[in-house]
């Protein structure tokens, strides 16, 4: 029944309505204080140190830039580019896809001007206006109808060797992450990964076309636009596998500067663990060496 | 203690307490968003708010859920408690900024409403490790949001004590949820150890302090009065009791305060009609009952706030045999008059 009432609690009582706290309470928060001030510096410095670098890709916000090419409406809208000359002083092109505004692809947009204006913009020569996006030798172009992004059509013939240089690759299994490459390729970081995985669905549910961001092991990336096997969006198709590994099984042709994946169906897309892929190579691996 | 309502009851120590808060909170963004700038320059504005302002959440909120055990464990943390509603208000509105800029970020602009998106763009509901985090963290701040505007004293008058106390009491499933939500969402994403480190090192702190504090109270509710006569139960003895100061019994599930003051002694509920806070710990002083939590006041002889006031607890008999005091634990009817006994 003995109860241990210490002297200071007995003598001193907080009441938080009176203008002051004892003294005694008051050394003791302030201790507490200190204590969480220090707390507060330390996690504020670990946490903001520990993050993951952000990618170098770049958004140019509120920055319109005129770009003249030629506009393909398939297998994605994109407008291919003079991009210099290579080392042999060939002109080289850059192919740069179009996406829309926000969280929505260019199909829909592109098919209303060309409406609008009762012409078909394929294979013509353009000069469109929006907002670049880059990274990793990668450019999109944002076009946003307020803008109205159509300044010049050319009724010009397109010149033969403007037209894609398509090769066949064949047909392979590639593993990597399904993205919306609006976000991937510079207008949010992360643009990948569990984190955004809500953000990338919207995205290619508004008809941004998804893509597989590829690693190897030297940390070199590549990247496939992903279409079904006669080239139709299969955004819906993709959903469930967004932002996760994920290995898929297509054709891959090559037009130009970018890949193009033929994916068959959903069943060709499969779930894919690294951690498991890990663990299955080391058991063959040791199968294989470890009784030697 | 206030008669009449007032957005805030300002006072000398509830601006020290927000100042407090606000110049903790300004040092811990600056720091962050510091560092992040200097050490990882290719971050978006976007970005920094919604991290600086998450981690800076999930802190207050395990300060602010540690405030009620260390308060039990040791009562010079009782100026913490008094102003903790500030600090829950200030941590619901940096969750919001974070929410909110998170539902703006991921989920406008889009092809459906924002919130629509929230539950619809990741479907995987029936998958633990792909769970949508995102919803998890928008129930967390629905009750925060709930808790935040409850939280003056005119709710808790209106909404009844016991009901307001079972609404905050749902912070302890929101935090749950916000460990889910950052396990299932940026600790997937982040490479670094650190972020699943801390984040359990807080939650084992919390449930050990929650573990001892509670320990404390069903030790206490444990005791067990053998002597009994007539419906009376022996409690203590005169000398156990500090001038002015009472000893909480619990008998028969009932939680009964003793006070002692000015060679009599009177026997009231424990529980405060505020914000229950324990009564038996509090003191007398201008010869009425003091809450030591946000000192709510009773007179000692019938459990009524003087007037203006209103609250009223239960009031009970007791009788002195020798230095021995014997309580009765058959509540009268809250505000009922007892004459103590003299000793």
């Amino acid at each position: 029944m003995k109860e241990n009432i210490s002297k200071d609690q007995n003598g001193a009582f907080y009441i938080g309505w009176m203008a002051g706290a004892p003294k005694s309470f008051v050394r003791f928060i302030r201790k507490y204080l200190l204590a969480i001030l220090s707390l507060v510096i330390l996690l504020a410095g670990i946490l903001a140190l520990s993050q993951k670098k952000f990618g170098t890709g770049n958004f140019e916000f509120g920055q319109l830039t005129e770009v003249t090419g030629v506009y393909f409406s398939k297998p994605l809208p994109c407008i291919k580019v003079i991009n210099g000359k290579d080392i042999w002083g060939n002109l080289s092109y850059l192919t740069i896809p179009l996406v829309g505004y926000g969280k929505h692809g260019a199909v829909g947009m592109m098919a209303d001007i060309e409406t609008e204006r009762n012409i078909s913009l394929n294979q013509k020569q353009l000069t469109l206006k929006g907002t670049l996006l880059y990274n990793d030798g990668k450019t999109i172009l944002q076009v946003n109808k307020n803008d109205s992004p159509v300044i010049r059509i050319s009724s010009a013939m397109v010149a033969s060797e403007l037209l894609p240089v398509k090769k066949e690759l064949g047909t392979y299994n590639v593993k990597g992450e399904i993205i919306d490459p609006k976000c991937y390729f510079g207008v949010m970081k992360p643009g990948e990964g569990k984190v955004h995985r809500d953000c990338a669905i919207r995205c290619i549910l508004g008809g941004i076309p998804p893509m597989l961001a590829v690693k190897n092991d030297q940390g070199e990336s590549n990247y496939f636009i992903l279409v079904g096997a006669s080239g139709e969006p299969m955004n819906q198709a993709v959903q469930d596998f967004v932002a996760e590994p994920v290995e898929i099984h297509a054709r891959l042709v090559k037009y130009d500067d970018w890949i193009v994946a033929y994916v068959g169906s959903k069943k060709d897309i499969k779930r894919f663990s690294y951690l498991q892929s890990r663990f299955a190579n080391s058991v063959q691996y040791c199968a294989a060496n470890c009784t030697k | 203690m206030s008669a009449s309502y007032k957005a805030v009851g300002w006072n000398r120590q509830k601006k020290i307490y927000d100042g407090l808060i606000f110049a903790f909170c300004v040092v811990y963004l600056l720091i962050f968003c510091g560092l992040t700038l200097v050490f990882n320059p290719e971050v978006t504005f976007e970005t920094l708010l919604i991290r600086s302002s998450s981690t800076l959440a999930v802190l207050l909120l395990h300060i602010i859920l540690s405030i009620g055990p260390l308060c039990r464990i040791n009562k010079k943390f009782l100026p913490l408690l008094y102003n903790r509603r500030h600090l829950g208000v200030t941590m619901f509105c940096v969750a919001l900024v974070h929410g909110g800029f998170g539902i703006i970020q991921f989920h406008t602009l889009g092809n459906t409403s924002p919130f629509l998106s929230l539950f619809t763009s990741n479907t995987r509901y029936g998958s633990l490790a792909d769970f949508p985090f995102q919803a998890l963290g928008f129930f967390a701040l629905l009750i925060f949001f709930l808790m935040a505007i409850t939280s003056h004293d005119f709710w808790l008058h209106n909404l009844s004590p016991r009901v307001w106390k079972t609404l905050h009491m749902f912070v302890y499933l929101a935090y749950v949820l916000i460990i889910m939500h950052v396990m299932l969402g940026v600790i997937q994403y982040e490479t670094n150890p650190v972020f699943v480190l801390i984040l359990f090192i807080g939650a084992i702190t919390l449930i050990l302090l929650h573990l001892y504090a509670g320990s404390m109270e069903v030790k206490k509710d444990n005791i067990y009065f053998g002597l009994q006569k007539k419906g009376f139960v022996k409690v203590c003895t005169i000398n156990d009791i500090e001038e002015n100061r009472a000893k909480m019994f619990c008998v028969d599930k009932e939680r009964i305060a003793v006070f002692k003051t000015e060679g009599k002694l009177f026997a009231i509920n424990n529980v405060c009609k505020h914000q229950n806070g324990p009564l038996g710990e509090g003191k007398i002083v201008d010869g009425c009952i003091t809450c030591p939590w946000h000192g709510y006041q009773y007179l000692p002889k019938n459990g009524q706030s003087p007037p203006p006031f209103k609250e009223r607890v239960s009031t009970y008999d007791l009788e002195i045999e020798g230095a021995d005091i014997w309580l009765n634990p058959v509540p009268y009817p809250e505000g009922t008059e007892r004459p103590g006994v003299i000793f």
